[in-house]
């Protein structure tokens, strides 16, 4: 008969788990509430409501993967202790169909991108409400979608990283050009085509040099065949071991490795005479059109750009804060340096359904 | 007024070919118990289940007490009707004790009763030492006990029992049967009793039914059933070993064994049938007889002869143990029953038999 | 005469018992709630626009129906041999430690396959992987090793991770296999090799037949496998579109044709089923005897070994290994530990309420449908009852793009909550309940609910008071089943989880995704662990674990 109890408690178990799930969560939001504001005394930065005033819920979705967000969330709870920030991290795409999706019943407050078609593209389906955060015109005009339907927030290059034990600095390639030589087989790791800084590069050089000039670099990339990955991270540490020679990243890709202590070169390529020029893109935020909780979410588009903000993204990221005065990190190589491609980020977004096609045309995995 | 009182109770399933139960009527007195006999698949359970209220009929009547509970427009549901079921495989609750097994049919009354009836039940049972222990820890005769026992507990009009004995062991049966019948005599219960067993039948029952095909062949005393069948079915499921084509007259018919002076009811010549045991045959050797040995079986106490006439006609004969015959030796086969035989006229009975004698 | 008529007219239907026209209609429920997504996808590939069609026709569908189909029959055959070798091994010879091995081959069903990928990624990869590092530090350049990624590196790593499914179901009718009829074959005039293939394996065809058409269907489901090691499938090409550019007719369409793929394997283990009606022979069972193994003996220890060790040892191994390190450096840790919106606790309460409230839903939902198909065969019960093992054709991408679609429009208020993961896990893993409930109900005589009916007992209180706590046991280990594959669900997890709301598995992928093993570690752990209690529940019922002498007294 111990068979038999022994089902019975496991039956007892299976209830009490169900039946409890409401009554477990709740205290965890009670003790959220009742805690003292730790940071109260610290100065606000931008907030028009004292930070102890903004309570509630925050839901974020974030085409930044949550490893490159999450430090910036830490931050902001530390300073609104009595918000809970609930996060959705997924590709860009898959989070603007939902955002597109819910339109008539908002879940999101803010949505954060790796690059400025997406924003750009749901501008336009009026996904976002206009808001103008504190020091907004401490960013370069560029940067201010219409309306003020969305803020950049940092802005990151696309670079060529190298393993520097099997490659030397002369060797690497110099241009994106020349990732389709085959003297590169089957040594390029890349991002595939749910990556957004990906899509965004794809689009860029659409733009550039035209769609068949593209087909026939993206084709080249194939035939060489380069690695696809799902994210850029694999990328990089699939470089710095020497699994691949050669990887085509963001910029802050390539510090993140050489900060573990990898064998690892950059090149800011397509610098020469006639040549594009370093093709770069922005992340950028806005807030969604009915989001249930305003209050925090302007608080947090506040201090997205605020000079704290603006700080971790330049400090924890290394990257190209857009805010004027927030220093890069040290080693860091300014932009200003490099002749960068000139992208018509609106004309861009309304030929990202273009792109897409052509990515699936050409079979880009 | 009868205990149960069935009338053309008729119930065919869905893709059957046959009825399983047909034109269906007989009734039982209080405290007698029916046996209902037949060979396996001739609707003498679902009978039973019509009974008792698991299946419901095409067409008929079920009363119990005189009360209707079948019917064209109305139907009790078994959990109503208040009759006890004993089931071929006891059906005892894997989950319960003996005691709560016994119990488990006298839900609603008080606590102080349900224990003195339980325990009454485990007395007449005699099972009182094994009230906690769970049915898989019982023997086969034990269980069959306990399903009688629970079945009984409610005090049922009536009592239905399906094949009780078909999973106990011969030996064990035997033993369990007699137990069976005088606790059912000691309750004075209304029983129906099915089996497929004509010497379980003849034992257990008051009565006899014998079914076959979905129809009721022949109901009466265990005797007359054995001794003056109503069909050829019946002498057949009874224990008739062969048949013997005959030309009958009102005084007698003409056999090729011989003539039988019994009378029958044919009004002029017709071809017959006389059902024969093994005992009711005799034969000697005769190079001028009527047939051959084709066989002995050796049976112990005597042997069984197998012999062949002439015309192909097979009959059995017995011989005590110590005359043993060659296979393939010439006899002369005769009746040698002492007694008036079945005769049959298209299988139906045209001499009463042994009782009319 | 009117009412007279009408009488006789509403009479008549009752000549079925009343209680079977309730189950009738809550079977019937279920059924359509199960059809739902099914339907769902069918339209949306229906309406999908021409052009979606024939873009998708000119090249993907036919390189991906052919990389799908490839890999389905690799892993599919590979399930095959390894599972029924490692079967005859333990139970048929005299395997050195064959009773720890016999449970230890059943164990990485607790794996998800996606976990043992993981691994075996981090091992093996190229240059990059341990192995190949640390040769490369002992012979001083770089030495080949072979790749777990590509087509045959997904083949191995699959076939690891779902040969127990054919491994369990081959041991159980090996153990279940009459003696006499070997030694009949024997007796006929075969060699012990003729024997077995042309008695032994045939016997047991219907349990290796199970047990393929699970392992088939898995790999067409599979999707966090298949794109770790970059071999792009049916499931994975679909997540792509969703998660790459949201194409949802594209979706429908792939998702359609895979649906069709799984629904054609299933209709054909089902016409098999159909012709597997072996009489068992029930009185003197005797267990078969044990073949003397001889010189053979430890080289076969070596092969079950090296599957163990493939499949549990090395996986477990690394995981507690990195799980050590992840404790040992106190940052790790804190990012184990803060991940996440709501911690690491909450997704460790996410994956066993969702899990253990699909299990409860699933094994209630799945009762109506077992009663009415087991008490009262019809063709309509039947049909009901194989219409429920829809859930095994509908992979979780598929469920999650129609429950995505369906939700939103018609029950909103359910949109963005945790239920459409437990909805999306009932609907998934229904099969797996009602073949359970089914099962416990045959095996449970009606003759003890229809002696309660005549013991008093209305059809409600008979199926509250004997037939409920006698299937018991049958339904807990449905639900046992149901909640071990929802813990190790990922797609549907990945698209259909409100903001905020992680599981172990959805935590374990982001952080593999990024590279991070350590900190995937302990969430991976304590997966395969809460896996492992309900799967270990299950083999003590199929006298997995039973020892030897045990076994053959029963």
């Amino acid at each position: 008969m111990s068979h038999y109890r022994f089902l019975i408690v496991l039956l007892i178990l299976v209830w009490g788990l169900t039946g409890c799930a409401p009554a477990a969560v709740a205290p965890t939001s009670a003790v959220v509430a009742t805690q003292p504001p730790a940071d109260a005394e610290l100065p606000s930065a931008v907030s028009q409501t004292p930070a102890d005033e903004v309570q509630g819920k925050l839901v974020i979705y974030s085409g930044r993967s949550e490893a490159l967000i999450q430090p910036v969330l830490d931050a902001f709870k530390a300073k609104y202790p009595q918000i809970e920030i609930l996060l959705k991290a997924g590709s860009n795409s898959e989070l603007a169909n939902a955002l597109l999706e819910e339109a008539a019943n908002p879940v999101a407050d803010v949505f954060i991108t790796t690059e400025l078609f997406t924003v750009q593209s749901l501008a336009t389906q009026d996904v976002f409400q206009s808001y103008l955060p504190a020091d907004a015109d401490q960013l370069p005009a560029e940067f201010i979608g219409q309306d003020l339907t969305w803020i950049g927030l940092t802005r990151r290059a696309r670079v060529i990283m190298y393993n520097s034990e099997l490659v030397s600095a002369q060797e690497a390639p110099k241009s994106i050009f020349e990732l389709t030589d085959t003297k590169w087989k089957g040594q390029i790791a890349a991002a595939g085509t749910t990556n957004g800084s990906m899509q965004a590069q794809i689009a860029a050089m659409r733009q550039l040099l035209g769609e068949e000039a593209t087909e026939e670099w993206l084709k080249g990339l194939l035939s060489n065949e380069v690695t696809f990955f799902g994210g850029h991270t694999d990328v990089r540490k699939a470089v710095g071991s020497g699994e691949f020679k050669i990887g085509l990243v963001n910029h802050y890709y390539f510090y993140l490795q050489q900060a573990e202590g990898s064998p690892v070169g950059v090149v800011f390529p397509d610098q020469g005479e006639g040549e594009i020029g370093l093709i770069t893109n922005a992340t950028a935020a806005g807030i969604v059109k009915g989001a249930p909780n305003l209050a925090a979410a302007q608080a947090f588009m506040d201090f997205l750009i605020s000079p704290e903000g603006q700080k971790l993204f330049a400090e924890l990221n290394y990257e190209y804060p857009l805010r004027a005065g927030v220093p890069l990190r040290q080693g860091v190589q300014p932009l200003e340096g490099f002749r960068l491609a000139a992208v018509d980020v609106v004309k861009a977004a309304l030929d990202f359904e273009a792109t897409f096609d052509l990515m699936e045309r050409v079979g880009l995995p | 007024m009868n205990t149960l009182d069935i009338k053309h109770l008729s119930k065919r399933f869905a893709n059957a070919e046959f009825a399983a139960v047909n034109d269906v009527s007989f009734g039982l007195k209080n405290g007698e118990i029916l046996a209902l006999v037949g060979p396996s698949g001739c609707g003498k359970t679902t009978t039973l289940r019509l009974v008792v209220g698991l299946e419901y009929p095409d067409a008929g009547e079920i009363r119990l007490n005189g009360r209707l509970v079948a019917s064209d427009t109305i139907f009790v549901p078994p959990e109503q009707r208040g009759v006890g079921l004993v089931f071929q495989d006891h059906a005892l609750f894997p989950h319960l004790t003996v005691y709560e097994n016994i119990a488990f049919g006298l839900r609603g009354r008080k606590p102080a009763e349900i224990r003195a009836t339980v325990n009454e039940m485990l007395e007449l049972v005699g099972l009182t030492g094994l009230a906690n222990r769970y049915p898989h820890a019982l023997s086969g005769g034990e269980r069959q006990r306990v399903a009688l026992a629970r079945a009984l507990a409610p005090r049922p009009v009536l009592v239905l029992m399906d094949e009780p004995f078909s999973s106990l062991d011969a030996d064990l049966r035997r033993i369990v049967r007699e137990q069976v019948r005088g606790i059912l005599k000691a309750m004075r219960a209304t029983v129906i009793f099915v089996t497929h067993d004509q010497e379980e039948a003849l034992y257990m029952g008051d009565r006899l039914a014998v079914i076959n095909l979905g129809r009721v062949e022949q109901i009466g005393a265990p005797e007359e059933i054995f001794h003056a069948p109503a069909t050829r079915f019946v002498a057949e499921f009874m224990g008739a070993s062969d048949f013997l084509r005959g030309e009958a007259t009102p005084e007698g018919i003409r056999t090729e064994a011989g003539w039988l002076s019994q009378p029958t009811f044919v009004s002029q010549l017709a071809q017959v049938e006389i059902a024969l045991r093994a005992d009711d045959v005799d034969f000697e050797l005769s190079e001028m007889g009527n047939g051959v040995i084709v066989e002995r079986f050796f049976r112990g106490a005597f042997n069984v002869y197998r012999l062949r006439l002439d015309s192909g006609q097979v009959l059995h004969a017995f011989k005590e143990h110590t005359q043993i015959l060659p296979a393939g030796a010439r006899v002369r086969a005769f009746i040698s029953a002492g007694h008036p035989l079945a005769v049959f006229q298209n299988g139906r009975a045209v001499s009463r038999g042994v009782m009319n004698g | 005469m009117q009412r007279i008529l009408t009488y006789r007219f509403v009479a008549t239907p009752s000549r079925k018992s009343p209680a079977s026209h309730w189950l009738a209609i809550a079977a019937g429920l279920t059924a359509l709630f199960v059809a739902i997504p099914l339907v769902y996808i069918f339209l949306r590939a229906a309406g999908a626009e021409a052009a979606a069609w024939q873009r998708l026709l000119q090249a993907r569908i036919w390189q991906l129906l052919g990389n799908t189909l490839l890999l389905v029959f690799a892993v599919t055959c590979g399930a095959l041999a390894t599972g029924i070798s490692m079967a005859w091994l333990t139970e048929r010879t005299d395997l050195p430690g064959r009773n720890i091995l016999r449970a230890m081959l059943a164990l990485p069903l607790a794996i998800p396959a996606y976990i043992g990928g993981i691994v075996h990624l981090a091992l093996l990869r190229p240059r990059g992987g341990l192995i190949p590092q640390a040769l490369e530090g002992i012979f001083g350049q770089p030495v080949l090793t072979p790749s777990p990624l590509g087509f045959w590196g997904s083949a191995f790593i699959l076939t690891l991770f779902t040969y127990p499914y054919v491994y369990l179901l081959s041991g159980a009718a090996f153990r279940s296999l009459h003696a006499s009829l070997e030694e009949a074959a024997r007796s006929l005039g075969r060699t012990p090799w003729q024997t077995f293939w042309q008695v032994t394996l045939p016997a047991l065809r219907p349990g290796i037949m199970a047990g393929a058409l699970l392992v088939a269907l898995d790999i067409l489901a599979e999707y966090g496998t298949v794109a770790l090691l970059r071999y792009e499938t049916f499931s994975s090409a679909i997540f792509v579109q969703l998660a790459g550019r949201y194409d949802r007719s594209a979706a429908s369409v792939l998702s359609a044709v895979l649906v069709g793929l799984a629904i054609f394997i299933l209709w054909a283990e089902l016409r098999a089923q159909g012709q597997r009606r072996f009489t068992q022979i029930e009185s003197n069972w005797r267990p078969a005897r044990r073949i003397a193994l001889g010189k053979w003996r430890w080289l076969a220890f070596l092969l079950v070994a090296g599957v163990v060790s493939a499949s549990l040892l090395v996986p477990l191994g690394v995981l507690v290994g990195w799980s050590i390190q992840a404790f040992v450096d106190a940052q790790v840790l804190e990012a184990v530990f803060r991940t996440g919106s709501r911690g690491f606790s909450s997704f460790v309460w996410n994956s066993l309420w969702t899990s253990s409230l699909a299990a409860f839903l699933a094994v209630v939902l799945s009762l109506p449908v077992a009663l009415f198909s087991v008490r009262y065969p019809s063709r309509a019960s039947r049909f009901i009852a194989r219409f429920c093992q829809v859930g095994y054709a509908l992979p979780g991408v598929v469920i999650a793009l129609s429950l995505v679609l369906l939700v939103n429009r018609a029950l909103p208020f359910l949109y963005a909550t945790p239920l459409v993961v437990v909805l999306a896990y009932v609907l998934r893993h229904m099969p797996q309940a009602v073949r359970s409930s089914e099962s416990a109900l045959n095996q449970l005589s009606p003759s003890l609910e229809e002696a309660a009916r005549t013991l008093g007992r209305t059809p409600l209180q008979t199926l509250l008071q004997v037939t409920l706590p006698l299937i018991l046991p049958g339904l807990l280990a449905g639900g046992a089943l149901v909640f071990l594959t929802s813990l190790k669900e990922l797609p549907a997890t990945l698209l259909l989880r409100p903001p905020g709301f992680d599981t172990l598995a959805v935590r374990v992928w982001f952080w593999a995704a990024e590279g991070f093993y350590v900190q995937a570690a302990p969430a991976a752990l304590i997966l395969v662990l809460a896996a492992a209690l309900p799967l270990a529940f299950l083999l003590r019922r199929e006298q997995i674990f039973t020892d030897e002498s045990a076994n053959e007294h029963s």
